[in-house]
């Protein structure tokens, strides 16, 4: 078996005291039956020992979970590069502090949007004034901070502004991701999709930015795909570089990859993090290049963008393991090319979108 | 340019580790890994912001019997690469 995984993404709970209309955690789940603290324990020793060196802790929101230094002190014990992925809410000096001396190694806290009515109207939550704390806390705690915004046509205009906002933050990393459509964020779409024209002056302020900012600040741009001509090389591969462990035990190639329809995910809680590595239908299911289709099966292209997104080819054609239509060959770019035509040119014609909620009490 | 007589540091978040599986040097930082070839994890390894540019390269080239100055320059060219990647920082 060639590969090992680099990486864990733990998504601790799907609780969240943000709103946020694009957020990628499935739609439909119950709270019950989250990973007890000692089975986290062990998921991330098994992921040690599989070969993982750094690990997200995510969610929904990870400082929801009590026992979180803790199981940053167990990663570090491994040897694992530990992260914070978290929306700031919640994040005392305390609690920073906490996390610092168990070992944490960086925090990359999400902001919405530059200023406060804009931001809290897209969390959903008065949010935006508690995450500048939490930045200030965890830069004055000596922990390396990072910085994200989701982008999408309620905020893409702002672009400018946002990059100014995240640099009088005094991050030396910020990563302005464009939409990726799963989970709430799929259910969405509509009001999510940016225009065609917003797009290409994101672009455009973007590499300027970037450039304006070098040396001080990096800025990584993802793209927003259904825009683009090739698709991403998701994940590096289906099973070949990372792994999730989502808030149940599942664990997963990706962490949206429970939304396929018809694929079932081994859990943690019946077999080790190894088996279901090497072993488990789910994670051999698309690894490799035998299971692709053509065009992707001749394309030379295959082993560096990996056919795309499993996920993506399934939420858009109903097949998980039909090239991913972002991509110009696939049979299925003409219904993204419709989709994207019809992308409304003003807000007016849009209904509200639907927040994202917590999930269902056991 | 990087002076000779500052002191090279691995950046805040970043942190040397041996990979358990391979037994190699790789520079884990927020968004990644970087494998280290052996020149460039002697260097990293004395990047402790306590020794200069200079200091580090003397002690490489006592210690593998090579001309200082036909190492310094595979240092400083080794060093501006890390710190274009933001993984080093050099204090005075």
């Amino acid at each position: 078996m060639n590969h090992r995984p680099y990486a864990l993404l733990a998504e601790l709970t799907y609780r969240c005291p943000l709103h946020c209309p694009y957020c990628s955690n499935p739609a439909r789940v119950s709270a019950g039956g989250e990973l007890t603290t000692e089975e986290w324990r062990r998921a991330i020793r098994e992921a040690a020992e599989l070969g993982v060196l750094q690990a997200g802790f995510s969610g929904g929101e990870p400082l929801l979970h009590a026992d979180l230094a803790s199981l940053v002190a167990e990663a570090r014990g491994c040897g694992i590069y530990t992260n914070l992925i978290t929306s700031g809410v919640g994040l005392d000096e305390r609690r920073a502090a906490e996390l610092r001396d168990a070992g944490l190694d960086s925090t990359q806290i999400s902001f919405q949007a530059d200023e406060a009515t804009l931001a809290d109207g897209i969390a959903g939550a008065r949010a935006h004034q508690r995450k500048l704390e939490a930045a200030r806390i965890v830069r004055e705690c000596g922990i390396a901070l990072s910085v994200n915004v989701v982008l999408h046509r309620a905020n893409l205009s702002r672009l400018r502004e946002i990059i100014a906002f995240a640099a009088s933050l005094g991050t030396t990393h910020l990563e302005l991701a464009n939409t990726q459509y799963y989970g709430w964020g799929f259910l969405n779409r509509a009001q999510l999709t940016p225009t065609c024209a917003q797009v290409d002056e994101a672009r455009r302020i973007a590499a300027e930015e970037k450039q304006r900012h070098a040396g001080r600040m990096d800025i990584f741009y993802v793209l927003p795909d259904y825009y683009e001509q090739r698709p991403k090389p998701c994940m590096q591969g289906w099973g070949r570089r990372y792994l999730t462990v989502n808030p149940t035990g599942e664990v997963l190639p990706c962490p949206t990859a429970a939304s396929i329809p018809g694929m079932r995910f081994d859990s943690m809680r019946e077999h080790s993090v190894a088996w279901i590595w090497n072993e488990s239908e789910s994670f051999n299911r698309f690894r490799g290049t035998d299971w692709m289709p053509e065009p992707c099966q001749s394309c030379p292209q295959r082993e560096i963008d990996f056919g795309g997104c499993r996920c993506q080819a399934a939420l858009l054609t109903g097949n998980a393991a039909a090239t991913d239509p972002v991509c110009s060959l696939s049979p299925d770019r003409k219904s993204l090319d419709d989709y994207l035509a019809g992308v409304a040119a003003n807000d007016q014609k849009l209904p509200p979108w639907q927040p994202r909620e917590n999930p269902a009490a056991f | 340019m990087i002076a000779i007589d500052s002191r090279p540091a691995l950046a805040p978040g970043v942190r040397l580790q041996l990979d358990k599986i391979t037994g190699e040097p790789v520079l884990l930082y927020p968004e990644g890994i970087m494998a280290l070839n052996s020149t460039a994890h002697e260097i990293v390894a004395r990047c402790d912001g306590a020794a200069t540019v200079e200091a580090i390269a003397t002690a490489l080239a006592a210690e593998y019997e090579i001309d200082r100055h036909a190492l310094a320059g595979d240092v400083l060219e080794c060093m501006e690469d890390l710190r274009r990647r933001r993984l080093i920082v050099f204090t005075a």
